[in-house]
């Protein structure tokens, strides 16, 4: 195959914003996107409740250094704040650009686009269309790569990275369709793979394959991940499936109940009960969970979360979506019955560490979006930055990528490349040898990162947790893909992003382990102080010799100061 | 409210997934395979589907990605209806089972297979590109991101709804027409193009407009009302088709050259409904004259083509309709006599 000037990996938000941009930047570039599902079916589409921006149209004395300050500070001043004025000065011009090439959000009044009110955020700023913004956004997005021409492989599996002597040569990916396995050279590569959060399984929110491919395969290549052990939880999860159940519940008055019927907010938040904040509700109800006040059932240990007092009508007309995700999920009708939640993984802040133009350390690769830790986040998002985030960093990726790629001379990548990874695929196949099950232990890897690398983290867990992760490890090159098949082998893709999630999971667990303090997300039950002497600053993993290394980097200070986070 | 002493037991069931197969390396034709599992109250399809992928056989093959109800990989047919599987609850499918607890899982019609449960999705994307279902803005390049667009409430209710659309491709699984002709526009591409055409924002109003009324486009619609009443997330797909059509009539009128589908749809209002949809007819941006000098006379050659007397006719009164009724009692009549003189 003739050289590409950009490979994009990756058809979300991020992916599809960076291939616009580039083509603009450069019409005369060759850019590919390969992308493991159907762009529209990325995990952007997902995002229900919006995108921040202080256009001011809802709350007129809203301004971008507000929208800063907020970011600054709910990241628990772990965000480098010069990428953070980035994010909050271009946010306004964003939207607008995808309001100007058809994204529906909804209005106000006065015929501009709407904004509400989101958690953390000081003026109402996040732009939303109805309950499905990440959706709309994606397929405004998509439908412009269509009229643009973008070249899409869809159902293409990135495989690894192409390198020689630190010298980037392009990727090797599977044709899902065909199970071919096909090298693409590239000059350069943006990774926009997405979040990591899917390693906690059945207790996250996210899409089955928000496993983390990108970060997997840039950590392997050499390339440093960035603060990796800050993982967001939202507090209510489906107990089944992990998926979201809005704040919009509890907004409407909804209970939070444990086995003895208490509502036991009243002991964490006497004041706001149900509506705290979204970290403190996950820990309230994951300490009812550990001291022995859920529920329990085949699926884990529960509340619940009750809605039947707000009665049939208001359900109906005020909740329809939460009503219907119960039903659907957990065959529950919330006017009859309870609906069993608990804590679920929603956000990875962690990712391939980036300068603000989307640059990694490896010359001719890019991050941007979830997979990339710029970082905007710190160590806990805001509601609405993320969806943000993937679009001005998308776009910026995109900008570099294409200004940059005919800076570098493609070189080939062998046959001999080729023929090892099949070697290796087919290896997975042969029954001697390999017996375990993918599903097992993937399961278990959700289970000891839930119960130790979860909410709450203490180095005795923590040290538990790694150990398993070893131990998963040496079971999984015992691991056997059933399918021997070549078309559509749903089978092998899910061993390889199991093993990209166990790679993964020790950067999480060793960092958490490392960082001794509480940060944002991060909670230390052993060290509950955060630590601003030792521990203001990022966390960097890398792998040496098979096993995680830490080192660290300093955070770009420069408009506020430390304070005390407190809402 | 629960009580510290409710016994956490969940009701349980034997059930058989009757799964299409087909893997295309080794299979000369598609077969069917039984898997019979456990399952508690309040599983999915979809985690059953996974379950025996993981535990009983992990060959079979599907596509499933958010498991949400959002992303529309894991559009299948369940029990004979093409629907989500992730969204679709085991207990509920129960009662729809043709043998007792056997719930018989295919992969979506009208595309092409790869295997197992998976069709092939690039011809969708390939109608999308042809019918242009995007926006061409309005506002010049070097003024993106400077200003927004003004846009009514009443404008954004025109296409809210469509924009509900996650391409899942059941309704394409469901159509009638499609089944016959595979290079029909589709009712989710129809969704689109409507969508984007209402858009004030959008700058190619006509030529998508153009294209949708060519052959394989939007006249060629039966109105069966299958993509409406199949679609995962209730979008009212008829509502788009017709506006299209009224759009296409009051914007074309009768210079049209497409009259002869104009007729054709009008006949197929009768053959399938027994009545005429007034929202795909012209008589009412074009008057009953016209409608009865121009289209009249070919829907009565096309039924001397296919022999099929049309149904009596149901229609709201409307100026004319007396004359209208008349000539169709005549023309039914006259296809009735051929028929007879045929038989003998
Ligand atoms: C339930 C939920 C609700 C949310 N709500 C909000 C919200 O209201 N506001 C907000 O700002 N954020 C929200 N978020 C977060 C936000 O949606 C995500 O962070 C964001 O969409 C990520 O976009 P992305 O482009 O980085 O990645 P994704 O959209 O996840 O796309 C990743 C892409 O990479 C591809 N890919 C991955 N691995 C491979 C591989 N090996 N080979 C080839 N391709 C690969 C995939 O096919 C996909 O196209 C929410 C998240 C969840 C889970
Ligand atoms: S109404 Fe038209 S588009 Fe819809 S299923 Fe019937 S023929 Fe197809
Ligand atoms: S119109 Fe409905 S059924 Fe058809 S693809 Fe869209 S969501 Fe699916
Ligand atoms: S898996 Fe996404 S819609 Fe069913």
């Amino acid at each position: 195959m003739k050289p590409f000037d950009i490979v994009i990996v990756g058809g979300g938000g991020a992916g599809l914003y960076a291939a616009m941009e580039a083509m603009k930047t450069n019409p005369s570039l060759n850019i590919a996107v390969l992308s493991k599902v159907y762009p529209n079916r990325s995990h952007t589409s997902a995002a229900q409740g919006g995108a921040n921006a202080a256009l001011a149209n809802k709350a007129k004395d809203d301004t971008v250094e507000l929208h800063i300050f907020d970011t600054i500070k709910g990241s628990d001043y772990l965000a480098d704040q010069d990428a953070v004025d980035i994010l909050c000065s271009e946010a306004p011009k964003i939207i607008r650009e995808l309001d100007n090439i058809g994204t529906p959000w909804s209005r106000l009044d006065d015929n501009t686009i709407a904004q509400r009110p989101f958690g953390g955020a000081g003026r109402p700023r996040c732009c939303y269309c109805a309950d499905k913004t990440g959706h709309t956004i994606l397929q405004t997005l998509y439908e412009q790569c269509l009229k643009k021409g973008v070249f899409f492989f869809n159902e293409y599996f990135v495989l690894n990275l192409s390198v020689n002597d630190s010298r980037m040569k392009g990727l090797v990916a599977m044709n899902i369709k065909t199970g071919k396995i096909e090298a693409f050279p590239a000059r350069t590569v943006v990774f926009a793979t997405g979040g990591y959060a899917k390693m906690y399984w059945n207790r996250s929110s996210n899409a089955a394959g928000n496993t983390g491919d990108g970060q997997a395969i840039a950590y392997r290549a050499g390339i440093p991940l960035k603060d990796m052990e800050f993982v967001q939880f939202h507090p209510t999860g489906l107990r089944k499936s992990g998926l979201l159940v809005t704040e919009g519940a509890r907004g409407e008055g909804g209970y939070l109940v444990n086995m003895d019927g208490e509502r036991f907010m009243s002991r964490y938040a006497p004041e706001k009960m149900e509506l705290g904040p979204r970290d403190l509700v996950a820990r309230s109800i994951e300490t009812e969970i550990l001291q022995g006040r859920g529920f329990d059932s085949p699926a884990g240990k529960y509340v619940h979360l009750d809605l039947t007092h707000l009665g049939a009508d208001l359900i109906k007309s005020r909740l329809p979506q939460i009503r219907e995700m119960s039903m659907y999920f957990e065959g529950v009708d919330p006017i009859e019955e309870p609906i069993p939640v608990r804590p679920t993984a929603h956000y990875s802040m962690g990712g391939i560490d980036t300068d603000n133009d989307g640059r990694t350390v490896m010359d001719g690769v890019y991050a941007a979006g979830e997979c990339a830790c710029v970082s905007v986040h710190g160590a806990n998002r805001l509601g609405g930055n993320s969806l943000l985030d993937i679009l001005v960093f998308g776009r910026i990726a995109g900008r570099t990528a294409a200004e940059e790629a005919r800076k570098f001379e493609p070189a080939p990548i062998t046959a001999d490349e080729i023929s090892q990874t099949e070697a290796m695929l087919r290896s997975y196949m042969r029954p001697s040898g390999h017996f375990e099950r993918y599903g097992t232990l993937r399961e278990e890897l959700g289970q000891t990162l839930g119960m130790n690398v979860g909410i709450f983290r203490e180095a005795s867990k923590i040290r538990k947790g790694v150990q398993d992760l070893k131990d998963l490890q040496e079971r999984f090159t015992h691991v056997r893909v059933f399918d021997t098949g070549d078309v559509y082998n749903t089978n092998l893709l899910q061993v390889l992003e199991l093993k990209n999630m166990l790679d993964l999971a020790e950067t999480v667990a060793e960092g958490a382990l490392a960082r001794e303090e509480s940060r944002g997300s991060h909670t230390r039950t052993d060290f509950p102080q955060r630590d601003d002497g030792k521990w203001h600053k990022h966390t960097l993993a890398t792998l040496e010799g098979g096993s995680v290394k830490l080192g660290e980097k300093p955070v770009t200070m420069g408009r506020y100061e430390l304070q005390e986070r407190t809402y | 409210m629960t009580g510290a002493t409710e016994l956490h037991t969940e009701e349980k069931r034997e059930i058989t997934l009757r799964v299409h197969r087909f893997n295309p390396q080794v299979d000369s034709k598609p077969y069917f395979d039984d898997y019979t599992i456990q399952v508690e109250k309040g599983i999915t399809v979809l985690r059953s589907l996974n379950y025996i992928k993981e535990h009983v056989d992990a060959s079979v093959s599907f596509r499933a990605f958010c498991q949400a109800g959002i992303c529309g990989s894991c559009g299948m047919r369940i029990n004979g209806i093409s629907k989500l599987a992730c969204t679709t609850q085991v207990w509920d499918e129960l009662s729809k089972c043709k043998e007792p607890g056997v719930i018989k899982i295919e992969p979506l019609r009208n595309m092409p297979l790869i295997k197992d449960l998976i069709v092939d999705m690039d011809p969708l994307v390939d109608k999308m590109k042809h019918y242009s279902n995007w926006i061409v803005s309005s506002m010049p390049e070097p003024e993106m991101g400077q200003k927004e667009f003004l846009v009514s409430e009443e404008e954004f209710q025109k296409y809210e709804k469509a924009t509900d659309c996650i391409l899942c491709a059941s309704c394409v699984s469901e159509c009638t027409i499609l089944r016959a002709h595979k290079e029909y526009v589709s009712p989710a591409v129809l969704l689109k193009s409507y969508r984007m055409n209402v858009d004030s924002r959008d700058a190619i109003h006509d030529t998508r407009l153009g294209e949708l009324v060519k052959d394989h486009g939007v006249w060629d619609c039966t109105h069966c009302y299958r993509c409406q009443e199949t679609c995962v997330k209730h979008i009212p797909i008829m509502e788009a088709i017709h506006g299209i059509r009224e759009d296409a009539i009051e914007v074309r009128g009768a210079k049209d050259t497409s009259g002869a589908k104009h007729a054709e749809a009008f006949m197929e209002d009768i053959e399938k409904k027994g009545k005429l949809v007034e929202a795909t007819l012209p008589i009412r941006t074009n008057g009953m004259a016209w409608t009865l000098q121009n289209l009249l006379p070919m829907a009565m050659k096309m039924i001397m083509k296919r022999r099929t007397p049309p149904p009596p006719l149901l229609v709201k009164p409307i100026k004319g309709i007396k004359k209208f009724r008349e000539m169709f009692r005549e023309m039914t009549e006259h296809v009735k006599a051929e028929q007879k003189s045929h038989k003998k």
